[in-house]
């Protein structure tokens, strides 16, 4: 490798170490980290949270606070516009940092909403990066502005100047905030998780446009992220870190063809992708990312590592496979360079037979998917009784009125949910998949009735047949919801920080008399232990557990008076992929076994698709296609669906989607457009889109897939193929 | 915005005629009326029946008694308007003479701590934010401790005690030097209670300056903490852009709105200070008002000071809208 500070990089980080000080001690939070950064180029920098990559790249430009942060040791090598700069030695001289900063080096936030001031123009935030670098009159500096609001792809510059950061949705804020990065054409981009927080569909634009200013203002981008996804559709060399260390540095081709380290090829198989094998387990790597203070010794990953052996007590060389493609394990340190590669081939299947999670779960079959093998008896029993509802929704709507003025006075109605009809069937998933703000929270808010349908019907069958509980009394709703469990988004706030889990998770029983005293330990146990946890814990409180044992606490209360229906609301939104998978596996496990009925709820088409038999797709509260869930992905009838499946990443580079992304934002719900309500966005668009409001109806020659469109038996869309055979190692695996 | 501030001030209009009638209420609610007592009163000093008949007369066309409530409560509230504040029984002079000087003085003092307050509290807790758990961080923290936990009229017999002691003043307490306070407003009366007034607003303004510090340390915390705050580091900003022209203004929101909520405190906890240091401000006369049941005085106190706070709200309000966008934009 070399180590000379040469001309082609931007950016060489040598052996970095970062350790924090607190009372509890010190914890080294990046550990000897190296990183190049090329002129031109694309790196991602790839790992769960926690593991020290936000503060490797906050430390090139001097963001993290010291103390607590301690720069142990290494070096940072940044090309500036006066040489190659040392810049950790710059911590300590602000002003020369301060120079470095948005001219050479620019940064970008994960959270576009809150990285705007909340209380200046746009405008002037921009123009005041350029004064503050450039001698410019201030009326030169406002056109510069105007000329790159227009290069990030903001409609009417000119106005978004004196707008404030409350007038721009999320993907405008992040696109101002690229604006206000680049507008001092630095040499390198760093970006910090910058579409976590956005929605597919904008994330894919923001993704899109980071890519072409890159070749328009040939600089260079760090971009740090979590989704593997992303860095395979963006990235051009990748490096994978865990706990402070980089596990592998290679091309984006060769992590993703030939993922040596077991760390990267856990990420890649965690992830539910559009190939991946519905209903199936994922292999999700066991237990979660340990606390800093409590890093193992030797290769930070043995305790979680498969191939876990004697020698991962020292640490591990870092071994090059080939020019580009580093790994640091022992796998591939001893005798010959060859050994590395076949190994890891040979390895992956042990992979996935592997007891993966640690929590005891067995591995689930692919379960049939409903109608598609009508032959023996017993299937057509199970037909049967597939097919009665459990629960049914008829034209159900949910308005909210927008009171304004001195009086009050209704001035319009946000239509959260308007008009939607599903069923679903006794042990089915039915998937409900759609942007934020589109309402498919609200349907699961309507289904349990935390919320007052404006119209329509729910019906519910507890176990018999279905009752109407449209709107039944409170006390009567009681006895019908011990018959439904609910899942929530967030798994800390919504569980109560000052109860025991023992209470959290025996209320319900408490509730319903299911049991008393004693008795509800017993069964708290019970339940702690069939979610994976271990039943003495009843006594500790939420903080005591990382996100996802909250998560799985919080499915355990759900399931407490073991109904047949839950009702999941982006129940692994807000976990790490490796707990993610986690999981969903278990709640595959838990549908199973329990064989519940599920409504299952997430943005994220590739998570719904892989633990859903049928998907709803909502769109400004409406249903726009409905359908057996592969059947949706390979063959969408509905723009929407089509464009939902284009905006997810695939983890495949070089297999870039070339479909139209859809345009714009979500429009205001408050002021849905007329006619089809995505025919703003909608590249196929025909006049009568505008005008006529398709209803949904039954796609020709397919009794079970609906859709919304008006053309949708003529237009012919592209959905994902399975094409697990072209490529994804674990996706193959699972297929054998 | 117009709809806003329209809101606001018709809102304040309710507040004030809410209140107005709640102090009527008050006044009508001893048994028998006024003019039983005021007849008693004038006979008992041995004035010309006459007199007092027309004495009696001219106060029952006045405020209507003897007619229905609604129009007394109308008339009321007209002559409250205009300035006449009702008649003090115990004083036997009309409430607005009492109140006169000491309302304009409670309210000019008032204002000068809010103003001692802001200009003290908010730059030592910005100071104490950006340069958390320092010495200086560490030293406010414990004054602001005792500031706020210290009673004002300790601090007030504090001051009495060291500045005879110590000093060998003679006249620490009152707002003016003897020769002054029968005297005729001058300039050299008005430098003459300079020289008095900052001991007041300084143990007036303690105690919220010191909770006010601390308020201001933590919103500054908060404020440096939000993302936006590392975009502007990022331009390359100095320190004092960051803390003056990004940070600051988020970070003293809530302390401009609670402006309106400080002003009926301030008067309040100057009532204990004034009757310590005998100055001549409305809350000892209030208080004096409530013991003696001397209901006019008190209700128009009442009245007044509420309008006062009423208004300090809607200024406040006003302040906001015109520094944060996103309260504009609600509206």
């Amino acid at each position: 490798m070399n180590s000379d500070p040469d001309s082609d990089k931007v950016l060489n980080i040598r052996d970095l170490q970062v350790s924090f000080r607190s009372i509890a001690g010190t914890t080294r939070a990046v550990n000897g980290v190296s990183l190049d950064v090329r002129s031109g180029e694309i790196v991602g920098l790839v790992g769960e949270s926690g593991c020290g990559k936000s503060v490797t790249i906050r430390s090139i430009v001097g963001l993290v606070p010291s103390p607590p942060a301690l720069f142990e040791a290494g070096e940072i090598w940044l090309r500036t516009r006066r040489g190659m700069t040392e810049t950790l030695a710059l911590h300590k001289n602000m002003k020369a940092l301060r120079q470095i900063r948005g001219r050479d080096v620019s940064m970008i936030f994960q959270e576009p909403m809150r990285s705007v001031h909340p209380m200046m123009t746009i405008g002037k935030q921009i123009t005041e990066g350029i004064l503050e670098h450039e001698v410019v009159d201030p009326a030169e500096a406002y056109d510069r502005t105007v000329e790159m609001l227009d290069l990030v792809g903001l409609p009417n510059p000119a106005a978004q100047m004196n707008r404030y950061a409350h007038e721009l949705s999320g993907g405008m804020r992040q696109r101002a905030l690229i604006a206000l990065a680049l507008v001092c054409h630095p040499q390198l981009l760093l970006a910090d998780e910058p579409t976590t927080a956005l929605d597919v569909t904008i994330q894919a634009q923001i993704l899109e446009l980071i890519r072409d200013l890159r070749e328009r203002m040939s600089m260079s981008v760090l971009l740090i992220t979590h989704n593997m996804g992303v860095v395979a559709n963006l990235a051009d060399r990748i490096s994978v870190m865990y706990l402070g260390k980089i596990m592998e540095t290679g091309t984006v081709e060769e992590i993703f063809k030939e993922p040596a380290h077991p760390y990267t090829q856990g990420l890649l198989a965690s992830m539910p992708s559009l190939f991946s094998q519905p209903k199936t387990h994922l292999q999700s790597l066991r237990g979660v990312v340990p606390e800093l203070a409590m890093v193992p010794k030797g290769c930070v990953f043995a305790d979680r590592c498969p191939y876990v052996m004697p020698k991962c007590d020292e640490t591990p060389p870092v071994v090059e496979l080939r020019v580009d493609h580093s790994v640091a394990c022992w796998l591939y340190a001893d005798g010959g360079e060859t050994q590395g590669s076949e190994d890891a081939a040979t390895a992956e299947p042990s992979l996935s037979s592997e007891d993966t999670s640690g929590d005891s779960q067995k591995a689930v079959g692919v379960i049939p998917v409903l109608g598609t093998e009508p032959g023996s008896d017993a299937s057509q029993e199970q037909l049967a009784d597939s097919y009665t509802a459990q629960l049914q929704i008829e034209n159900v709507a949910l308005h909210y009125p927008i009171l304004r003025g001195l009086l009050r006075r209704q001035v319009g109605t946000v239509r959260a949910v308007d008009g939607v009809d599903l069923t679903i069937r006794r042990g089915e998933t039915l998937g409900l998949v759609g942007e934020s703000g589109c309402g498919k929270t609200s349907v699961g808010r309507l289904v349990a009735r935390l919320v007052e349908p404006t119209a329509g019907r729910i019906r519910f069958g507890a176990d018999g047949g279905l009752e109407e509980i449209t709107h039944i009394s409170q006390k009567e709703m009681k006895r019908v919801r011990r018959a439904m469990g609910m899942v929530f988004q967030d798994p800390l706030s919504s569980l109560n920080a000052r109860m025991n889990i023992r209470n959290i998770v025996g209320e319900p029983l408490m509730l319903h008399q299911v049991a008393k005293g004693r008795a509800v330990d017993d069964r708290v146990g019970e339940l702690l232990e069939m979610v994976g946890l271990r039943a003495a814990h009843q006594s500790r409180f939420p903080h005591a557990f990382s996100g996802g044992q909250r998560q799985r606490i919080a499915i355990a209360r759900a399931l407490a008076t073991e109904p047949s229906f839950l009702v999941a609301d982006e129940p692994v939104s807000a976990l790490d992929v490796s707990v993610q998978a986690q999981i969903l596996n278990l709640l595959l496990t838990l549908q199973q076994q329990l064989s519940l009925s599920m409504l299952f709820i997430a943005h994220d088409i590739a998570v719904v698709r892989h633990v859903s038999d049928r998907i709803a797709v909502m769109y400004l509260g409406k249903i726009v296609e409905l359908g057996e869930a592969r059947e949706i992905c390979v063959r969408p009838v509905h723009p929407y669906t089509e464009a939902l499946l284009a905006s997810i990443p695939l983890p495949m580079p070089g297999l870039e989607t070339l479909r139209e992304m859809p345009k714009g934002d979500l429009p205001d719900p408050a002021n849905p457009p007329t006619g089809c309500r995505f025919h703003t966005r909608c590249p196929y668009r025909q006049p009568i889109c505008e005008q006529e409001e398709p209803p949904l109806r039954q796609i020709a020659g397919n009794a079970d897939h609906f859709g919304a469109c008006h053309f949708q038996d003529e237009l012919h869309l592209e959905g994902v193929e399975e094409i697990e055979e072209i490529y994804a190692p674990a996706a193959a695996a699972e297929g054998k | 915005m117009r709809t806003y501030i329209l809101q606001r001030f018709l809102q304040m209009i309710i507040v004030m005629v809410v209140v107005m009638l709640v102090s009527f209420i008050i006044v009508e609610l001893p048994p028998g009326d006024f003019l039983t007592t005021l007849r008693e009163q004038l006979t008992d000093q041995n004035v010309d029946p006459k007199v007092i008949d027309s004495t009696v007369e001219m106060y029952r066309a006045r405020y209507g008694l003897g007619e229905n409530w609604f129009i007394r409560f109308g008339k009321w509230a007209w002559s409250l308007m205009k300035g006449d504040m009702g008649y003090s029984m115990q004083h036997n002079r009309p409430a607005s003479e009492l109140m006169g000087e000491r309302l304009s003085l409670t309210i000019w003092i008032s204002i000068a701590t809010l103003i001692f307050m802001f200009v003290v509290s908010v730059p030592i807790g910005m100071l104490s934010a950006i340069k958390q758990y320092s010495a200086w961080d560490h030293s406010f923290t414990f004054l602001a401790l005792l500031g706020v936990s210290v009673p004002s009229f300790i601090t007030a017999l504090v001051f009495l005690l060291l500045s005879v002691t110590l000093l060998g003043a003679t006249t620490v307490a009152g707002l003016f030097s003897p020769e002054y306070v029968t005297a005729e407003w001058s300039w050299a009366k008005f430098v003459d209670m300079l020289k008095h007034v900052w001991i007041i607003l300084f143990i007036v303004g303690l105690g919220d300056t010191a909770s006010t510090i601390r308020v201001m340390r933590a919103r500054m915390l908060d404020t440096l903490g939000e993302p936006y705050i590392d975009t502007a580091r990022m331009k390359g900003l100095s320190g004092a852009k960051i803390y003056f022209r990004h940070a600051l203004r988020v970070a003293i929101n809530p302390i401009i709105s609670s402006i309106g909520l400080r002003f009926p405190q301030i008067i309040s906890g100057s009532t204990i200070v004034a009757i310590v240091l005998t100055l001549p401000l409305i809350g000892p006369l209030l208080l004096e008002a409530l013991l003696g049941e001397d209901v006019y005085l008190a209700c128009s106190i009442l009245v007044v000071l509420t309008l006062a706070l009423v208004i300090g709200n809607f200024l406040a309000d006003l302040a906001l809208a015109w520094l944060d966008p996103r309260i504009r934009f609600e509206n």
